[in-house]
């Protein structure tokens, strides 16, 4: 049996990596990967920040299923408890506070490292990936130091891309030479642009953008590091490994920055796909596949069922994945504080049309993606499909109200 | 302690003299400074650092508490005592702007108006725009004044070009590349400075070596339990009633009895754009 590793990297748009068209050439390493992997051409996550997205990625339950409590439910079974109870082992590391021991995601894990006790500056205020990486040699070495181990579950994550976009020098070098700014500079974008979601200026909104890609030439290298680490500890061909995003970044493509709660595709489009050191080619699944379909996929791999209450279905084999609609939920905040008041936002996708309904101001959009990729023009009330789409979200609409 | 261990220590602490011969070939003592909480790191660096100068005849470089006004008492006495037997001018450092806005207790709130222009700039400059908040040692603006602050004004008041500091590799992981000479880069109310750390590769188990063989003072509390000594209400004993050295050193974490829920979380979520 094979270990499993899941790779994630925080605020990942799917259009960055060379794999999904980028012709930049910020990920090197990663698209090096492609002739052994599955590659989802389709993959959509279940809702546009960490805390929507990763109750599918790692429970396979959806945001508002259990409620707008902040800290993980009880009631869900996380991807690692479901593990454990069959003897694999489960280890994780990463540098989120939304997926830290305090919110409860440490359930079920053997090893939890949620890196919140170590110091940060407000510049880089994360483990960086290589710190991250140095945790999971130590810990795989000494684990897989007397050569006879129980198959493992890895589940790494990396914050890196994540604002305030503060890349050191040599990457920004790598994406613009011309570039000259300051850390400090930097550090007031975040403040003074970013967190203001101020989209005034084209030239600054730009700029932000080449320091998130340098960031991506930076993951680059933390991915091509733990590769190295895996393959130096003899595990690489022993393992199989997905990697996803848990949502993208906007540069206002509607109107914003960052990532709040927006249905479009520059949040909600993630890389998927699935490597293993013994394929001979790549091989591509156009399939409308979603991140809460990732748990089952790691249970299918390990040959277990699903846990009873995972929403997902296994994307392997792929042959066999249903086909089916993709959907997502959020609360629709502008800005980075949730308020009590805020309202939830819904998405329905089906081939190439996207249903959105706004609780907060009851507004329905409807977008074809193959004739309108960018999402901006709404055809709710000129289409024919409309009414028949409004009717397969409508029941995820506060279904869990009773009334 | 056998033979091996002794060895041991003779060699790391070599290797950190060597990184103290270096520091003062780069910079004069007037313009360096040493950073000491009274905790085993930086208790053994202040060692190794004033045992080069009695042995080269070096002037000591100033030394320096800052008091987040959250210590044990028992810290407090421990670096009293081992000043005057080390013959230590030891400086004490602290945000008094906060301190007086907050009458020095612990949960009281400080309304931001009140602070005196540099707080507030500080404040601004890491992007908190509340009105007010709590005084701990822990939350993310009373961290940034009582600590990062207080140091940052030290330095440039004293045209301080180098300060000593006790890291080591082995605490987390994110220092397991650090260097032992760290520049850091000047800004908007941050002077620029170097950061030399001498005792790098010492591990937890070899501090605890050293301190017993050279017979360096340390702080009781190290005796009923604590590994790690930050402020008085984060800080547990790890088990208690165990000294630090009887314990699993090698296979606990060395953080685990501080305090690391909420605070911790929170201000980790602001830093990043939330909140």
């Amino acid at each position: 049996m094979k270990n499993v590793v899941l790779l994630t990297v925080d605020t990942l748009r799917r259009d960055v990596l060379g794999g999904y068209g980028n012709k930049g050439g910020l990920t090197p390493f990663i698209d090096s990967l492609q002739n052994k992997c599955i590659r989802f051409t389709k993959a959509q996550s279940i809702g546009p920040y960490t805390q929507a997205s990763f109750p599918g990625i790692l429970t396979s339950s959806y945001y508002l299923e259990y409620g707008r409590g902040k800290k993980l439910s009880p009631k869900r079974t996380l991807v690692s408890e479901a593990l454990k109870k069959s003897g694999i082992v489960t280890a994780a590391f990463h540098s989120n506070p939304y997926l830290s021991g305090y919110f409860g995601w440490n359930r079920g894990w053997d090893i939890f490292y949620d890196s919140m006790d170590a110091d940060v500056s407000p510049e880089i205020p994360y483990i960086k990936g290589d710190g991250i990486n140095s945790k999971v040699d130590e810990c795989l070495f000494s684990y897989t130091r007397e050569g006879k181990y129980k198959p493992f579950f890895l589940w790494v994550h990396y914050m890196d891309v994540h604002e305030p976009y503060v890349p050191e020098r040599k990457y920004i070098d790598m994406v613009d030479s011309s570039i000259s700014i300051s850390q400090d500079e930097m550090f007031n974008l975040f403040k003074n642009v970013l967190l203001k979601r101020d989209v005034s200026d084209e030239e600054t909104v730009g700029l932000l953008k080449k320091l998130y890609d340098a960031h991506i030439r930076e993951i680059d290298d933390y991915v091509k590091e733990f590769f190295g680490i895996l393959e130096k500890l003899n595990l690489l061909k022993n393992s199989v490994i997905i990697m996803t995003a848990d949502h993208g970044d906007e540069f206002n493509e509607h109107g914003s920055l960052s990532h709040d709660g927006k249905m479009y595709s520059e949040l909600i489009d993630i890389p998927l796909f699935v490597y293993g050191y013994d394929r001979v080619k790549a091989e591509v699944c156009n399939t409308l596949v979603s991140n809460i379909d990732i748990p089952p996929t790691i249970n299918y791999l390990f040959g277990l069922e699903p846990a009873e209450d995972f929403e997902g279905h296994s994307l392997l084999p792929f042959e066999d994945y249903p086909k089916k609609g993709c959907f997502g939920e959020a609360i629709d905040k502008i800005g980075n504080k949730e308020e009590e008041t805020d309202k939830p936002v819904y998405f329905y996708r089906e081939d190439d049309l996207k249903i959105i309904y706004r609780e907060s101001d009851d507004i329905w959009e409807m977008y074809n993606l193959k004739e309108d990729p960018k999402e901006l023009n709404n055809i709710i009330n000129a289409s024919s499909l409309a009414e028949n789409m409004k009717k397969k979200l409508k029941p995820r609409i506060r279904r869990w109200v009773k009334e | 302690m056998t033979e091996e261990v002794k060895k041991r220590c003779a060699e790391l602490v070599e290797k950190s003299k060597g990184i103290v011969h270096k520091a003062f070939e780069k910079f004069k003592p007037l313009e360096m400074a040493i950073t000491w909480t009274g905790g085993k790191d930086s208790t053994t660096n202040l060692w190794i650092t004033r045992q080069v100068c009695l042995e080269d005849n070096i002037e000591l470089p100033k030394v320096i508490t800052i008091d987040e006004g959250d210590a044990f008492p028992e810290i407090t006495d421990f670096l009293i005592r081992t000043s005057k037997k080390w013959n230590i001018d030891l400086r004490w450092l602290a945000n008094f702007d906060v301190l007086k806005c907050c009458q020095s207790h612990l949960g009281n709130t400080v309304k931001v108006k009140d602070l005196n222009e540099r707080n507030q700039a500080e404040l601004k400059r890491i992007g908190f725009e509340e009105d007010s908040f709590t005084f701990e040692a822990e939350s993310y603006a009373g961290n940034h004044l009582m600590k990062t602050v207080v140091l940052n004004q030290f330095i440039e008041k004293n045209n301080i070009k180098a300060l000593f500091m006790a890291l080591r590799r082995d605490e987390q992981a994110a220092r397991k590349h650090d260097e032992y000479f760290t520049k850091k880069e000047g800004g908007y109310l941050m002077p620029e400075h170097t950061r030399i750390s001498p005792i790098l590769h010492f591990t937890e188990r070899d501090i605890w070596n050293n301190i017993k063989l050279h017979n360096i003072p340390y702080c009781l509390l190290y005796e009923i339990g604590y590994r790690s000594l930050g402020a008085r209400t984060n800080s547990n004993p790890m088990a208690v009633g165990v000294p630090a050295w009887e314990q699993n050193l090698e296979h606990t974490p060395e953080r685990a009895g501080r305090r690391q829920d909420k605070e911790k979380t929170m201000d980790r979520l602001r830093k990043l754009g939330y909140m």
